[in-house]
């Protein structure tokens, strides 16, 4: 069943009066319901901005060429206003970042608990669940612990924990190992791929690192704001890595 | 609530402007109730009548010898009722013209001479009122600043102007010109005001034909300012009085006092609210990408805002309470002290308390709601992204 599907996905940046970035110059995507799908390509191919526009971050630009069309469970979300977007990423939506993205004040409970209190989920309810993720994760017992008192994997869990806490239809991981070293790295990939496998959990990760890729169904190979070549199962695509690595550099 | 915690320095400093503003307010606005519920008290008391000196005395208070005979020729105007004549004098020469409210006064009248037309109500805490009966007797119902000043109740004997005086009751407080006032029988207030006069003055002074002011009551019907301008135009050498005339000489002149007195609580209010708004301009500034992190997590805008106003409108309250605590110990010594010299200058009202504190924290609030507003209509990419 298909989760998500883009057609005609395009975003221009404007950062001067005549400077422009065509950062999406036109992108179909679709993503089936319990598909672990990675975005590769190098910086600048337009994978971060694709992802905000899956993830309701960004609306694509409707001007310049063909409608373009994204919809979610079903849904048509080019149409939907911000409110309904949040709404939407609160609820059935869950996001990984690099640089993990607590809020530092919030003890790791607590930050769990923030994503069940946007969902519409408070009190008692919401620690029981929050306690669960964390559980999940592997980190029940430093619930309590504020974000600095964590080690950079235990942070990225405990986004990894928000991310899930409310059962959400999509995972959204922007480059969620960037920014830990390979056996912490590991350990956030099986966590990732443990949910899955186990829940059906579907997950969209951009991610520069082959390991993460090569963990994925399938590779989205992105370039110069365009999907470079179709989609194919990820050790096809992976297959030659010293080919890979000239791309991506 | 746990983020005011973030950046202690700053935000002490934020409470503390908000602090001395809201101060200021509940300082001098205690000083503007005191003053108006002094002139409220005078402009009721004024109202249904007109009265009479020898002089413009100020308020209506004056202490300029007036024949007792006076009376008879006021008594025959047209339109007037009731005559009655007083004694008021200062209770101790020393004090009066520097003082910012009413200095104490004596004051003589036969009770009962108004035949029931005083409406102005006076409750006694202790003891009873003067009668007719106390005539030739040394006895006073003191005002409530006099009797804590004299530290005096019903039974104690007390000293005015070298004399003893039996007290036989203490008034309830007005806080207008009563609690400033020893009531004495009139014969014992023509005999202390002859006694106060200068030697050579006194020589022609019969103390049972002085009086030094009087209180007419008008007919039913009879408006009093017109009946002030008739009596000043029959008696040439007499000031008339009415409540529109005292509305007018005292009443503005304390209006613009007044406007004062809130125009500087209200400045410092002012640029305590704007270091809210700088604080909080700062907070959010430094807190750009966290709301990017709730925003993207699925935060609505209005959450966003609602915590950030949350947070301005409890600086807002904390630095109102601090300062309304303050400002009532200010109050309370300054009371206190001034108590002792007879001179309360602050009455701090419920009312001046709730708005201080409401004010502050819609203040506050207010001052958070643009820098929240900006926050929260941010892009999320692009506060994540921000360092």
């Amino acid at each position: 069943m298909t989760l998500l599907d883009g057609r005609n996905l395009r975003k221009t940046y404007r950062l001067g009066r005549s400077n422009t970035v065509h950062a999406l110059r036109g992108v179909d995507v679709s993503i089936e319901s319990g598909e672990m799908v990675a975005i590769i390509g190098p910086s600048g191919s337009g994978k971060s901005t694709l992802m905000h526009i899956l993830g309701l971050l960004h609306g694509p630009d409707l001007n310049h060429g063909p409608r373009p069309e994204l919809s979610f469970g079903g849904r048509d979300m080019v149409e939907l206003g911000e409110g309904e977007r949040t709404r939407i990423r609160a609820r059935e939506m869950g996001f990984v970042f690099q640089d993990f993205n607590l809020v530092p004040t919030l003890t790791a409970l607590e930050n769990v608990a923030l994503a069940c209190d946007y969902a519409g989920i408070g009190g008692a309810e919401a620690r029981t669940a929050s306690l669960a993720a964390l559980d999940l994760v592997g980190l029940a017992d430093r619930a309590g612990h504020r974000p600095a008192e964590l080690s950079g994997g235990e942070q990225q869990r405990v986004a990894l924990a928000r991310a899930l806490v409310n059962r959400p239809k999509l995972v959204l991981a922007d480059e969620p190992t960037g920014n830990l070293d390979s056996e912490r790295s590991s350990e956030v990939l099986a966590t990732l791929r443990r949910f899955n496998r186990e829940h059906g959990q579907t997950l969209i990760l951009v991610t520069h690192d082959q390991e993460v890729a090569a963990a994925c169904d399938r590779v989205i190979r992105m370039r110069d704001g365009r999907i470079h070549e179709p989609a194919v199962p990820a050790p096809i695509a992976l297959r030659p890595a010293p080919a890979l690595e000239r791309a991506s550099a | 609530m746990r983020d005011l915690g973030r950046r202690k320095l700053r935000t002490t400093l934020t409470i503390l402007g908000i602090t001395i503003g809201i101060w200021a307010l509940v300082v001098f606005g205690s000083m503007a109730n005191k003053i108006n519920a002094l002139v409220e008290g005078g402009s009721t008391y004024f109202a249904d009548k007109v009265s009479l000196s020898a002089d413009a005395g100020m308020g209506g208070f004056s202490s300029a010898p007036m024949p007792l005979a006076t009376t008879d020729l006021v008594a025959a105007i047209d339109g007037v009722d009731v005559v009655v004549p007083e004694v008021m004098l200062l209770m101790d020469d020393e004090m009066g013209a520097m003082s910012m409210s009413m200095p104490p006064m004596i004051q003589g009248s036969v009770a009962g001479s108004d035949e029931g037309r005083e409406t102005y109500d006076l409750r006694y805490a202790q003891g009873r009122a003067l009668t007719a009966a106390d005539e030739g007797n040394q006895v006073t119902v003191l005002g409530s600043d006099i009797a804590r000043k004299l530290d005096a109740g019903a039974g104690d004997t007390i000293d005015l102007r070298g004399v003893e005086f039996e007290v036989v009751g203490v008034l309830e407080p007005t806080l207008t010109a009563p609690d400033q006032t020893a009531m004495v029988p009139f014969g014992a207030a023509q005999q202390l005001f002859v006694a106060s006069l200068p030697p050579m003055v006194r020589e022609g002074v019969e103390a049972d034909a002085v009086s030094t002011s009087m209180t007419v009551y008008p007919e039913p019907g009879v408006d009093p300012d017109a009946l002030a301008r008739r009596i000043e135009a029959q008696l040439p050498d007499v000031t008339a009085m009415s409540g529109q005339d005292f509305d007018e000489q005292i009443g503005s002149s304390m209006a613009i006092l007044n406007a004062i007195l809130i125009g500087i609580a209200l400045i410092s209010l002012v640029v305590g609210g704007l270091s809210v708004v700088n604080t909080m301009a700062m907070s959010i500034a430094e807190r750009t990408r966290e709301i990017g992190i709730k925003r993207a997590i699925g935060g609505s805008r209005l959450r966003i805002v609602r915590e950030l106003v949350v947070e301005a409108g409890l600086i807002g309250f904390i630095g109102g309470a601090i300062g309304l605590a303050l400002g009532a110990l200010v109050v309370t010594l300054v009371n206190d002290a001034g108590r002792s010299s007879g001179t309360v200058l602050f009455d701090l009202t419920t009312g001046t308390a709730i708005t201080a504190v409401l004010f502050s924290t819609i203040l506050g609030a207010l001052a958070g709601f643009m820098p929240a507003l900006h926050a929260a209509r941010l892009d999320p990419v692009s506060a994540l992204r921000y360092e």
